[in-house]
């Protein structure tokens, strides 16, 4: 028997990983996973190391955006080219704290319009998959987020808030085909489903034939849900095709917002929000 | 046991440079899976019971940051797991260029397996279409990558067992 054991060794240890993986799935998707053991000590590992990495990544993202923005001045003089490139860093560095300012100056603005208690937070790391759009914010339970909270910028709608652990959260993005936020098209008030699809990006689900859908029109939230406050920009309608068979209609959605742009978001506190509602 | 240990914090720092770094290259919305090229080069070259446990874990590190169902990933890693040790015991797959078609095939097993449990659990409607773009995509850049990722890993493993003799 123990030489049997120690002979597969191998073979059972991954039959019982499977296994395992096979029973957290079931026990995730009844939810009766109430209590995660090992994801928050791995985010709380992680957490210091992905900001620091995000950081060095959005350090690269400039860098690369600088070198393309000085590719045109190749053909002038070494130390003219130096002085440029040295002023083109601090240009950078003031423009990078004038965008910011910017940019928390509008999250401050647009969070007046939001009920009381929202959380500011900044993104630190993308979906480690293809197959999911999600990312992770900074701020967790700790904080008063809550799973099922509304994830909003300026702009429009992020997502949600699927997984909290006491110092980040996780939140499924608009564009992933788990994600699903009931909207109205702003200017005929048609009701509707913006979900992502691998396949065509965002796309707007269960609008009837009959409805006047056009190019260009805006979607908001309608506040139905329960979760993002009504009247927030979701997207607009790029592509709008009425198939010979079925009860719908096939509308493509661009987001409002676009997350490689965004670095600091807002999470609307759930319950706060339901009141509103 | 050093070993083993050794590498599942490369694999942490992989899903580091998955979840940022990796972000940057102009892939468009594919991410190259580095963890399941690390899976698959432990099935073929460091196949232990640690390395099981690690295939696990890894996959349920993605889960915990991306994946909206805890699970998923950790079952794929563990499927592509065992499928590369199987295969390797029985098929000479050991062979550098050999290395890139094992993680494309691995890379195959892992969407099916995705693509299984996500029906089973998930039901999302109209998945299927998109996803099998995506399992392509992925598995061409995981292979195009895995030379390079089994060549680091290779010569990691070389080190390590050297200051193991030497100590």
């Amino acid at each position: 028997m123990f030489a049997f054991l120690r002979k597969n060794q191998i073979l059972l240890s991954s039959c019982f990983c499977l296994l395992l993986s096979l029973y957290i799935l079931t026990a995730a998707a009844r939810g009766q996973l109430r209590n995660d053991p090992i994801g928050p000590i791995l985010l709380w590992v992680m957490r210091p190391l992905q900001i620091a990495a995000q950081a060095t990544t959005n350090s690269i993202d400039e860098i690369q955006n600088s070198y393309s923005m000085l590719a045109g001045y190749k053909s002038e003089n070494e130390k003219l080219r130096n002085r440029i490139q040295q002023l083109e860093v601090e240009r950078n560095q003031l423009l990078e704290a004038g965008a910011t300012n910017r940019r928390l100056q509008e999250l401050l603005e647009f969070r007046s319009h939001l009920p009381s208690g929202t959380v500011t937070a900044s993104i630190i790391a993308n979906s480690g998959s293809s197959w999911f759009k999600s990312c992770l914010l900074d701020k967790g339970s700790a904080d008063g987020v809550r799973k099922g909270m509304a994830v909003v910028t300026p702009l429009g709608v992020v997502g949600q808030v699927v997984a909290v652990t006491a110092r980040t959260a996780k939140v499924l993005l608009l564009a992933d085909p788990n994600n699903g936020v009931d909207v109205l098209v702003q200017r005929t008030r048609a009701r509707g489903i913006v979900s992502g699809s691998l396949d065509n990006g965002t796309i707007l689900k269960y609008v009837k034939r009959s409805e006047d859908i056009q190019e260009g029109d805006r979607l908001v939230t309608s506040g139905f849900d329960g979760v993002f406050p009504k009247g927030i920009v979701v997207g607009t309608v790029i592509k709008v095709r009425k198939q010979t068979l079925g009860l719908f209609q096939h509308i493509e959605v661009m987001p409002a917002v676009s997350l490689a742009r965004s670095e600091e978001v807002l999470i609307v506190k759930a319950d706060v929000n339901q009141e509103k509602n | 046991m050093k070993l083993s240990l050794s590498f599942f914090v490369v694999g942490i720092m992989l899903m580091l440079l998955q979840t940022t770094f990796l972000h940057l290259l102009p892939l468009g919305p594919v991410v190259p899976d580095l963890i399941l090229v690390l899976c698959v080069y432990w099935g073929l070259y460091h196949p232990t019971v640690g390395a099981a446990l690690g295939s696990f874990l890894l996959g349920y590190s993605v889960d915990v940051v991306s994946s909206p169902i805890l699970g998923l990933n950790a079952f794929a890693m563990s499927l592509v797991f065992l499928a590369v040790y199987l295969s390797s015991r029985s098929i000479w797959l050991h062979h550098p260029v050999v290395s890139s078609i094992v993680v494309l095939l691995a890379s195959l097993v892992k969407g099916a397996a995705l693509i299984l449990v996500w029906t089973v659990f998930l039901s999302v409607d109209g998945f299927w279409t998109g996803a099998i773009r995506y399992i392509l995509l992925e598995a061409l850049v995981a292979a195009v990558l895995a030379p390079v990722v089994f060549a680091l890993l290779r010569r990691g493993q070389a080190y390590l067992e050297q200051i193991r003799v030497a100590a």
